[in-house]
């Protein structure tokens, strides 16, 4: 606890209607007895901004934990109500605890406070949390599921949540395979399907696309666009190929929509651990064929390359911003809606 | 093999923030040894570079007498960079692939000699970066010497060469008064046509006053009570605790009224009584705005227009000197440092709805807001004790210094008696979205190179704001010295401020 981070309330509940309870005293700051002194009085008159309704699954402790900080983190400048739901249900007693804080942060020069349920559930319980969360959520605000790790797609919460949900944040670097893309990209084309799919590498991609864009906005270079021939990505060995597969797939979908079809390389490379750590576009031209190259330096930037025929055009360093987990949840927040260029680029990355 | 497509945009831009990216270009700043460039543009262009915003082979010509070579230019832009770029620190690696496209060029701004260096200059960048003709002419220099810039420009073909578009932005102020802003408008159209000109005026760059008219106009709930049957009276603030700073020989012949009334207070007032537009095109925005200026209706200069000097006084805890003892200052100076009036729009949103505007510097605190307030509920059911001490619903825009929004509203104290009290609803924007807010001149700079003169200045609107400011000076004119100083440094002005709005039953809000 820090000394601009203010705790409420912090009490153990075991059903719904208790935790509603709690909800609203720690929300208006109210005194166990029930009685307001004028600084609750004051509080209980005074609106705060409130955003979204954030719902996380986690399954172990450990995960909580690591949850639990970049929700902290979020938290200085989100004002949510947010439901950590552990849910266990492998363990063989039934079982269901919650407890309910609410915290005040003014780290960023204003109040933002932050209301937090942690419900933990064992064995059947724990497969039907999603009854539990409907009555907690804020009314006519967006819900938002934030899945740490890779979602189980054949669970009863993970498709109850998927009802409920505006949008679906997952992390295609942490865990997934191929396989799972499809899986993925049934949940946003569900019928009367709700729930947009956010992915934290999606947003990781962000620079990386900007700069591969603005190598056609130059002069001349938009027709070599139409004749591009080839893409290789290379990536890191450490972890999935997801986010190079996402990036190949977005290059090959946007070319797609006008009929080019171009074929995508991956390229592993030993000296990255992981992530994408080079983009090239090879295309052809009336002056030859050229390559449009995009690497990942150190320090967190990218550099580019343009080479026409046989000449090294100027290249340039920009930033690319390593972002935190609650940096990258916090572009979620702003996202609204389907984003149909991931879903493409996610259907190119399983072809 | 398959013929490729013709593709008539770039695919690969889409769904990215900028939907459309500026073209490569080549920004010549007139003054670049100077402050502005220092402590704002350059600041401003490193930032969109490290954001990526700016296209490749983006260049910089620097301008000014100041006998720099490229290499000093750039040495001492890294270092204004480190001094007042909002992000830090500076990143090194993105700022020496940005310092290759600076260069520099020392010449007196009269030198015929020296544009032809700047036009050959121009040439090989064009060459050597792929800047195709595109320019930004960025007038960065004290106001005098914008004619004679605009017509070297013009004279040495720089301003019409090759292909590629052309721009310029001028920084206020533009012009002293009407006749001197219409003999500018002439000597820049001499040369560049309206749609080429980007009249500055950096509060439009502002987030928040962008945000009132998102407020206004993407919000269902407001627009239908923004009018002269529930509105009260408006009150538009831009306050100042600071004096004038080393400006004391601009200042004494600008003055409050020239130097924010003309343009930030009036830039205000036209966006928080204009007609929604249809769309958010430059001249469908500039349009409604200009309609509210030519609606402004001044009854009375002698008895509605109020100005002060600030004399010694405390602010923030610190004694301060009067006006009169600031550095470049006559010490029998008549310049205002306050202002306030109140003005009526006669159109049928507003007539008869009052617009109390105010601006002044060494005032308490710093604080730029629109307040709306409404008129009171016809009808009290409740008894009289209960709604002792209320007030009116009030709905505030603030710009600074904590962006965001507040509505005044009457709730009932729990209890067992009916006791209402009025309370604020607070919105911060910096609580609801993380995302960092880019300088001014920063979106006013990509505007410009994309093309979108929504948040400058037009040629009509610069005149008409002229226009009301000369009949104020003009009716000044005739009247005997004001005795100045009359008010205190650290008070909210002179007491005949206070009068104007006592006079109609109202007082002025403490920001």
């Amino acid at each position: 606890m820090t000394d601009n981070h203010e705790a409420l309330a912090t009490r153990t509940i075991v059903d719904v209607h208790s935790i509603e309870q709690e909800l609203e005293e720690v929300r208006w700051k109210l005194r166990p007895e029930g009685q307001m002194d004028e600084a609750a009085e004051h509080a209980a008159a005074e609106a705060r901004a409130s955003v979204l309704n954030l719902i996380t699954v986690v399954t172990d402790e450990k995960e909580l934990a690591g949850v639990a900080a970049v929700l902290d983190r979020l938290s200085t400048t989100n004002p949510s109500r947010t439901l950590i739901l552990l849910a266990q249900e492998d363990r063989a007693d039934d079982k269901l605890e919650a407890r309910v804080s609410a915290q005040t942060r003014t780290e960023s020069g204003h109040r933002v406070t932050t209301e937090e349920v942690l419900i933990h559930a064992h064995g059947q319980v724990a497969k039907h949390m999603a009854s539990l969360v409907t009555p907690l959520l804020i009314p006519d605000l967006p819900v938002m599921v934030w899945s740490p790790a890779r979602p189980d797609f054949d669970s009863r919460l993970f498709n109850d949540l998927c009802e409920l949900a505006d949008r679906i944040v997952v992390d295609t670097d942490a865990g997934f395979e191929r396989d799972d893309f499809p899986r993925l990209l049934e949940v946003a084309r569900r019928d009367r399907a709700r729930a947009s799919i956010g992915d934290f590498n999606w947003a990781r991609l962000i620079g990386w696309r900007h700069v591969a864009a603005q190598f056609f906005d130059m002069p001349g270079m938009l027709p070599r666009l139409a004749q591009m021939s080839g893409v290789a990505v290379s990536h890191g060995l450490d972890r999935s190929t997801a986010q190079a597969r996402l990036l190949g797939g977005w290059v090959q979908s946007r070319l797609a929509r006008v009929g080019i079809d171009v074929p995508v390389e991956l390229r592993p490379d030993d000296n990255h651990d992981y992530e994408v750590s080079r983009l090239l576009l090879y295309t052809g031209g009336p002056e030859g064929p050229a390559r449009f190259g995009i690497a990942r330096e150190a320090g967190g930037r990218l550099s580019t390359e343009i080479r026409v025929g046989d000449q090294e055009l100027g290249g340039r360093t920009v930033r690319l911003e390593p972002r935190p987990p609650e940096e990258l949840l916090a572009i979620e927040l702003t996202l609204p809606g389907h984003d149909v260029l991931y879903e493409e680029a996610l259907a190119a990355a399983v072809r | 093999m398959a013929e490729a497509p013709v593709l008539d945009r770039n695919i690969l831009r889409e769904g990215l923030i900028l939907a459309r990216a500026p073209d490569p270009a080549v920004m010549v700043i007139f003054g670049a040894s100077g402050d502005l460039a220092a402590r704002k543009l350059m600041p401003a262009l490193y930032n969109l570079a490290l954001n990526r915003y700016l296209p490749s082979g983006f260049s910089v010509v620097g301008v000014a007498n100041t006998p720099w070579s490229d290499q000093e230019f750039r040495t001492q832009m890294l270092d204004a960079v480190q001094k007042y770029s909002r992000t830090q620190p500076v990143d090194r690696s993105v700022w020496q692939s940005f310092a290759e496209g600076l260069h520099y060029i020392p010449m007196m701004f009269e030198d015929k000699d020296g544009y032809q260096r700047l036009s050959d200059r121009l040439t090989q960048l064009d060459r050597e970066r792929g800047t195709s003709g595109n320019r930004v002419f960025y007038f960065a220099t004290l106001p005098d010497f914008f004619p004679v810039i605009v017509e070297q420009l013009g004279a040495s073909g720089i301003a019409h060469a090759g292909e590629g578009w052309k721009r310029v932005i001028i920084e206020k102020p533009f012009g002293h008064d009407l006749k001197s802003a219409q003999a500018l408008n002439r000597a820049v159209h001499a040369v560049f046509s309206e749609p080429q000109v980007y009249r500055i005026d950096h509060y439009l760059g502002k987030e928040t006053v962008q945000n009132v008219m998102v407020f206004r106009f993407a919000n269902g709930i407001f627009e239908p009570i923004w009018n002269r049957r529930y509105v009260d009276h408006v009150q538009i603030t831009v306050a100042e605790d600071i004096g004038i700073e080393r400006r004391g020989a601009y200042y004494e012949h600008a003055g409050a009224l020239r130097d924010i009334f003309q343009n930030h207070l009036l830039q205000l007032l036209s966006i928080v009584a204009m007609e929604a537009p249809a769309n958010f095109d430059a001249e469908t925005v500039r349009d409604e705005k200009v309609k509210v200026l030519r609606s402004i209706h001044l009854v009375n200069v002698d008895t509605d227009v109020i100005r002060g000097q600030y004399g010694a006084g405390w602010v923030a805890g610190q004694q301060v000197a009067a006006y009169r003892q600031e550095l470049k200052v006559a010490p029998t100076s008549m310049t205002e440092t306050y202002v306030a009036m109140r003005l009526k729009i006669d159109n049928w949103r507003w007539a008869d709805t009052p617009f109390y505007l105010r601006t002044g510097k060494r005032l308490p605190s710093r604080a730029s807001e629109i307040a709306i307030q409404f008129k009171n509920a016809p009808h009290q059911p409740f008894a009289k004790t209960a709604v002792q001490g209320m007030n009116p619903n009030v709905l505030v825009m603030r710009i600074q210094p904590h962006e965001g929004a507040s509505l005044k509203i009457a709730a009932k104290i729990p209890g067992p008696v009916m006791r209402l009290r009025t309370v604020n609803m607070d919105f911060f924007y910096g609580s609801s979205f993380l995302v960092e807010s880019p300088d001014a001149y920063e979106r006013l700079v990509l505007d410009c190179m994309l093309g979108d003169p929504t948040l400058f200045a037009r040629e009509d609107e610069v005149e008409r704001a002229w226009g009301l400011t000369d009949s104020i000076e003009a009716f000044w004119s005739t009247q005997p010295p004001p005795e100045f100083p009359n008010y205190a440094a650290g008070s909210w002005g002179p007491e005949a401020a206070d009068a104007l709005l006592e006079r109609d039953g109202r007082r002025w809000r403490r920001p």
